[in-house]
């Protein structure tokens, strides 16, 4: 393979893992736009959801990668399986609020964080212990499809990646600019006493944060069981500082940031390990995201300091 | 409260701490013992960072591993670099030893263990300032997340340097520690006694610290960054020490947890170590001190110790009740799930933690609730009017701008040395922006700032401070959770010069200080009468409004400036407490203290003001005695409107 | 009145000197049983192959107890858990607490474990202070019993860290000579998954296949906790080697199986015994996983003709098909049981002295064969067997028996 050909390839395989990436620093940056909260239980939420869609399509009778559909049958059974992980993270996402933040809305310092970190714990372990450790192989009734451009090859699930994650990005913008929900939370992530004095009902404004911002990340779930034919347990914790680094570079709060921090961050894994090495990845990006917040703590797109006046 | 139970209670923890080995002489508790007490010690040292100054660290056990490595490779056989003359000092010194092998002589690392304790503190707390330096100033969140990096950062480090640390293999080799001679060996119990003496050390350290100017600076920027800065902290330096400090607790348990252990992996120090001691800080207690050595203790022997018993009762309840998965159930497999319930049930229904760091006062008794409050002014002021009339302040053609939102505009303003000035104007006119731009807290855009000839419009809040200027905010910023007389002490700080050397040591100097500003402090308590003396010991947030709005003056006036700067100190008051008040400030006034005020009350300024600012839309429109200004056309269209004037 | 902080603290401290003091121990009187140590990692992320090996190795206690006991002594187990919550999987720290408990224990008169040989690190030398000898079915760095290090892991100079595995220093050398002689291999690119086994075995490989004149065209690290290796998996694809070498256990090992099958579908792939398991079947499931070298650090099981009732007794009691280490640790078994039958026909008494020093002149046939150590403890049958995974239609996917085809003895190097 040519350099360039080579290079073509990793900065494909960038942007499939950065519209994962993307979709997840939505959710999150959802929720800090609101509540100024880094919700730590958001990438294990993402990572239920991806168990949740396994079982789904378990039980359309799909195991394994080897029973292929197409067309009609193809498109209602992603369309079911969506649906259904979309929901649970939706739903897990509300529970979380609802039994462990809501009562400490207005306490101030890190009580809320420290209660996410718990939380995230919790759904780990209650994975890890009825689950158990192992890889899941998962269940695809996508059909194999490869096309070669030259030296390089795009298939037909990362197409599958890009067209979701675009399509729901899009819907979110959407959402967020013309309903009244979407101006409200808009609002409400400016300045909630504004809003509140509005007739905005903070309440429902989270609650509708934290529902898309889990749902997005069922999505992200699903697609990630589907492209990599895998899930475990384990699949929140790399996954999830990469999208938060994501959302970071991106701006925080910023729904723009996050897509565009999403694939920054995904090209640089790629071209990163390819240039480098993949043993420094972690450390490549984890310093990306502290040079960020000490030079340029409002990332791209962002419009508030993460800094104390 | 007496100190007598509490007394007790320490000295029987000591006496079982160190009849413990000779008690229960199986060595795999004394082992197991040793190890709980290493996590005591590193929850000691989050409890400053996390505890005392409010600063959220994620990625601590980075530090633990810093010092573990540190010693591991001082002392074990990894690094083995080819002998020179370089190194004969070191030898003479016992550091190193020449070592003959096949392809040559070879240094060989052998820093003594106790030597090694303090160094590699020392290394740990470089690296916590490294870290700090450029992160600190970040929101606490945004902080817990760099940490966060700084923690995974360090052990995947560790692990790909393989000449150094031999990676993912761990360390062979490390020694254990050598005293006159004895070597510790295998042997648990030698290690289980220098855990308790690194535990008590620390613990001392600890309270020591808390119960000094270090202490009350920490808890002052936890409490409230801005107010804390207001006062005289320097907030970026004490956030650096509280890290600097933390770490090296954290570096000093390392190297004793590596001697022990004889080996080091880098897996040894990854996230949940670090998720696992807050976990016992935040269950023990945040900011107590003996509440997070109990909630690591208790923590790390339910682990060693008690789940299999545990399990086993949990058994025979599921067979007595008949409940079929109580019966199986393993705790050892749960117990990550346990703690990560144990994090969120603390945080919602017990954020205060097993034992919780604030004290409980005893109630007034109805007496003292209900004792008239003697009204006066202040009779027992040192005058210090020396009659000069020279500006104390002055600000020229000052411009703030927020954006697109101008919020001053050539603002000019001279406050005479020993006068009472008054800043008044509608809301939003940017009052409260101009006391901001005086004391630091927000840049201006254009103009001077001079305070006694120096210019001051660079400075930062604690040395605006420094200088002799102290505020009080609109809204009232006070320590909530720190008494009455704590938050005046806070005021006292830039007065003072004890170092954490100096508060740890407790030398005579410091223990004078701390008198010395203690008295201080009560004085000016007692400026108020008995209002504020009795509830000296009590939490600000129990304080009624007026007499929070008391203690912040309070607090200023402890700083002993030379420019008092109140912003609506009346505001909230009855007519009654408004006098008072009043009466009060004209008095801090006659005895050589100048006031800069603002003020909506208007018979309070013509009570007190010697000259009366007027802003409107950040522009000065007016000024002059009170009288005058009363009158002035501009003034009555700006609060009234325009049909006002021809009322 | 005392304060309610104060009262906490009096009671926390009643507490703890309660529980110090129920923790002295009073002698347990010996009857005829003897006691034998089992120290695997039970909580955390090794906790199912834990599991695995203690199944494993109580199957032969089990067998040996329903007919008596060992000599006429029966065998009591002491499980003890060296993975903590702390640590989220094994902790060095827990298994030195183990061993000491072990150790204090007079009743323990051998050991088997650890399972991770960052445990062993740990624990050997105070296994070796209290004349403990201890067999491990899957700890294969070989520091511990290297005589350069004896001074440290093994301090009373006895060996007492005894394996039924071979050691690191073998399994990976002698692939790369199988690579070079068998399969022809020019070129290489070596991957690990940044533990300590897979480091050490992609090193020993590593060093081998260089010395054999195989061209070492990189060497990368992967993160078991990441999901996506296409970047390392392309780059590999674009340097072109004839083959790739994986050193590491199945968690990332799994993903690197699924992922190269997409991407390196042509390319000779091979790795040590962390890729020989039911995990990797069901995990990367087939295709991606056929075509895939692994190794073990035994000989053949189903070679021996014993092997195959154990396997049936083993699948009957527990539900499923034995595990490589699962062999080991029954074998392990045998090795301690039979230890103690030789010393009591001896006549001498069952001390973990008189079992370590029969443990080491063992000579015991077991379903690994005959197993014999050195004077360091490590197997001195050397046999590093390399299987191919093919396809069997006629067992089920997960079947490691017969999905794994034996292609044979990897060479020794010279």
């Amino acid at each position: 393979m040519s350099d360039y050909g080579v290079l073509l390839q990793q900065v494909i395989n960038g942007l499939s893992l950065g519209a994962m990436y993307a979709l997840l620093a939505l959710g999150f940056t959802l929720v800090y736009g609101i509540l100024e909260l880094i919700n730590f239980a958001h990438f294990n939420v993402f990572m239920v959801s991806s168990f949740v869609g396994m079982w789904a399509l378990e039980l359309l009778g799909i195991s394994g990668q080897g029973q292929v559909l197409t067309g009609l049958a193809l498109a209602g059974t992603l369309l079911f399986a969506f649906a259904v992980t979309m929901l649970a993270g939706g739903v897990l996402g509300v529970a979380i609020e609802r039994l462990s933040l809501r009562p400490l809305r207005g306490v101030p310092g890190t009580a809320a964080m420290i209660t996410t970190i718990g939380v995230s714990y919790i759904l780990f372990n209650v994975i890890l212990l009825t689950v158990g450790a192992g890889s899941e192989n998962y269940p695809n009734p996508l059909p194999v499809v490869r096309w070669q451009f030259g030296e390089v090859i795009i298939e037909l699930k990362t197409l599958l990646i890009w067209g979701v994650a675009i399509a729901l990005m899009m819907a979110l913008q959407l959402f967020v600019n013309r309903t009244r929900l979407g101006k409200a939370m808009r609002a409400t992530a400016q300045d909630p006493e504004a809003a509140r004095m509005m007739g905005v009902d903070v309440d429902r404004v989270v609650v509708t944060a934290f529902f898309l911002g889990s749902a997005l990340a069922g999505a992200a779930a699903l697609i990630f069981g589907l492209y990599y034919n895998y899930t475990s347990f384990i699949i929140g914790y790399t996954a999830g500082l990469r999208a938060f680094t994501a959302a970071v570079l991106g701006g925080i709060g910023s729904i723009p940031g996050a897509m565009v921090g999403g694939v920054l961050i995904g090209l640089i894994e790629t071209l990163g390990g390819q240039l480098i090495a993949v043993r420094w990845t972690d450390v490549i990006i984890f310093s990306i995201l502290i040079l960020v917040l000490v030079f340029v703590p409002t990332g791209l797109f962002g419009r508030a300091a993460p800094t104390k006046s | 409260m007496t100190r007598t139970p509490a007394r007790l209670a320490v000295f029987g923890i000591t006496a079982a701490a160190l009849l413990f080995p000779l008690v229960n002489q199986n060595d795999a508790d004394i082992d197991s013992a040793a190890n709980a007490l290493a996590f005591a010690a590193l929850a000691l040292g989050l409890n400053i960072v996390v505890g005392f100054a409010g600063l959220l660290d994620l990625g601590y056990a980075a530090f633990f591993a810093i010092g573990a490595y540190a010693y591991g490779v001082a002392s074990s056989w990894q690094l083995q670099p080819a002998w020179s003359s370089f190194w004969e000092p070191f030898q003479w010194l016992d550091l190193v030893i020449r070592f003959h092998t096949a392809g040559g002589d070879v240094v060989h690392f052998q820093v003594s263990f106790w030597l090694m304790l303090p160094i590699a503190a020392a290394i740990a707390a470089f690296f916590g300032v490294l870290f700090g330096a450029p992160t600190l100033r970040l929101k606490g969140d945004y902080l817990a997340i760099v940490t966060l990096g700084f923690g995974e950062i360090v052990p995947i480090v560790a692990r790909n340097i393989p000449s150094v640390t031999n990676g993912a293999m761990g360390l062979n080799g490390v020694a254990a520690p050598r005293f006159f001679g004895f070597d510790f060996g295998i042997d648990a119990t030698p290690y289980y006694y220098v855990g308790v003496a690194i535990v008590a050390f620390l613990i001392l350290t600890s309270q020591r610290l808390k119960d000094s100017r270090i202490g009350r600076a920490w808890m002052a920027i936890r409490e409230d960054e801005v107010a804390a800065t207001a006062m005289g902290v320097d907030r970026v330096r004490y956030k650096l020490l509280a890290f600097a400090i933390g770490a090296a607790f954290a570096g000093a348990t390392g190297t004793f947890y590596v001697a022990k252990l004889q080996t080091a992996t880098p897996e040894m120090f990854m996230f949940p170590v670090s998720v696992m001691i807050l976990v016992m800080v935040v269950f023990g207690g945040i900011g107590s001190v003996w509440g997070v050595v109990v909630g690591a203790l208790i923590l790390q022997i339910l682990q060693s110790w008690f789940l299999e018993d545990l399990s086993e009762w949990l058994h025979a309840l599921g067979r007595f009740v008949g409940v079929d998965w109580l019966q199986h159930v393993e705790l050892a497999s749960s117990i990550e799930l346990i703690f990560g319930l144990i994090l969120v049930l603390m945080m919602l229904y017990r954020r205060e933690g097993l034992i919780p760091a604030a004290r409980r006062t005893r109630t007034l008794s109805l007496d003292e609730q209900t004792v008239q409050p003697a009204r006066s002014g202040f009779t027992n002021l040192a005058a210090r009017d020396d009659g000069s009339r020279l500006p104390l302040l002055e600000i020229v053609d000052l411009a703030v701008r927020f954006g697109g939102l101008v919020a001053l505009q050539s603002v000019e303003l001279s406050v005479p040395a020993h006068s009472v000035v008054a800043v008044i104007g509608p809301n939003g006119s940017g009052k409260s922006t101009l006391f901001n731009a005086v004391t630091g807290l927000v840049p201006t855009d254009q103009g001077t700032i001079r305070f006694a000839g120096e210019e001051i419009g660079r400075l930062r809040p604690h040395q605006v401070l420094d200088r002799g200027i102290a505020r009080t905010f609109q809204n009232i910023r006070l320590f909530p959770n720190l008494s009455v007389l704590e938050n005046v002490m806070v005021g006292m700080h830039a007065r003072l010069v004890t170092g954490p050397v100096g508060a740890v040591l407790r030398l005579p100097a410091t223990r004078g200080e701390e008198a010395a500003a203690r008295e201080r402090a009560l004085e000016i308590l007692s400026l108020f009468g008995n209002r504020l003396l009795p509830r000296a010991e009590h939490p600000a947030a129990s304080l009624s409004y007026a007499n929070r709005r008391r203690t912040e003056i309070a607090r200023a006036l402890a700083a002993q400036p030379k420019l008092l700067m109140l912003d609506e100190p009346t505001a909230g008051m009855n007519p009654a407490e408004t006098l008072e008040l009043a009466d009060q400030i004209g008095s801090l006034n006659r005895y050589g203290l100048t006031v800069l005020l603002i003020e909506h009350k208007l018979d309070v300024v013509a009570m007190l003001a010697d000259k009366v600012v007027v802003l409107d839309h950040g522009e000065k429109i007016a000024e002059g005695p009170p009288a005058a200004v009363r009158r002035d056309e501009e003034v009555i269209r700006a609060y009234l409107g325009r049909s006002a004037v021809f009322a | 009145m005392l304060s309610r902080r104060v009262l906490i603290l009096q009671l926390s401290t009643t507490a703890l000197v309660g529980a110090l003091v129920s923790r002295i121990r009073s002698a347990a009187a010996a009857d005829k049983t003897v006691k034998i140590g089992i120290n695997l990692p039970f909580t955390g992320a090794d906790a199912h192959d834990a599991e695995l090996i203690k199944d494993g190795a109580l199957l032969a206690i089990d067998e040996a107890n329903a007919q008596g006991g060992a000599a006429g002594y029966k065998i009591e187990v002491l499980l003890l858990d060296d993975g903590t919550a702390t640590a989220g999987q094994y902790d060095p720290a827990q298994a030195a607490t183990n061993a000491r408990k072990m150790v204090a224990d007079k009743g323990v008169v051998a050991a088997i474990g650890p399972q991770m040989s960052g445990s062993g690190k740990a624990m050997s030398p105070i296994l070796s202070q209290g004349d403990l000898a201890t067999i491990t079915p899957s700890s294969t760095n070989p520091d511990i019993t290297d005589p350069k290090f004896a001074g440290q892991y093994r301090p009373k100079g006895k060996a007492i860290y005894f394996r039924t595995v071979t050691t690191d220093a073998f399994q990976g050398p002698n692939m790369a000579n199988y690579y070079a002689d068998v399969l022809k291999v020019k070129s290489v690119y070596v991957l690990d998954d940044s533990g300590a086994y897979g480091v050490g075995i992609a090193d020993t490989f590593q060093a081998q296949a260089e010395k054999r004149g195989i061209k070492v065209l990189g060497r990368d690290q992967l993160n078991p906790k990441e999901t996506d290796y296409a970047t390392t998996l392309t780059k590999i694809k674009s340097l072109n080697p004839d083959a790739l070498y994986y050193g590491g256990v199945a968690q990332a090992g799994v993903k690197v199986v699924k992922q190269a099958s997409d991407i390196l579908p042509k390319m000779i792939k091979g790795g040590g015994d962390g890729l020989y398991g039911a995990e990797i079947l069901r995990g990367a499931g087939f295709p991606a996983a056929a075509g895939w070298y692994a190794t073990i650090a035994a000989p053949n099981i189903l070679e021996n003709a014993e092997a195959a009732p154990v396997i049936d007794r083993f699948a009957k009691k527990y539900g499923q098909q034995p595990e490589n280490y699962s062999i080991t640790a029954y074998d392990a078994a045998l090795v301690i049981l039979d230890a103690i039958k030789r010393v009591a026909a001896s006549g001498k008494e069952i001390t973990r002295e008189a079992v370590r020093d029969a443990m080491q002149t063992a000579r015991v046939e077991t379903i690994q064969g005959e197993i014999t150590f050195d004077e360091n403890g490590d197997l001195q049958n050397r046999v590093i067997s390399v299987f191919r995974i093919v396809k069997d239609d006629k067992y089920p996917p997960d079947d490691v028996l017969h999905q794994y085809k034996y292609l044979g003895v990897a060479p020794q190097s010279s």
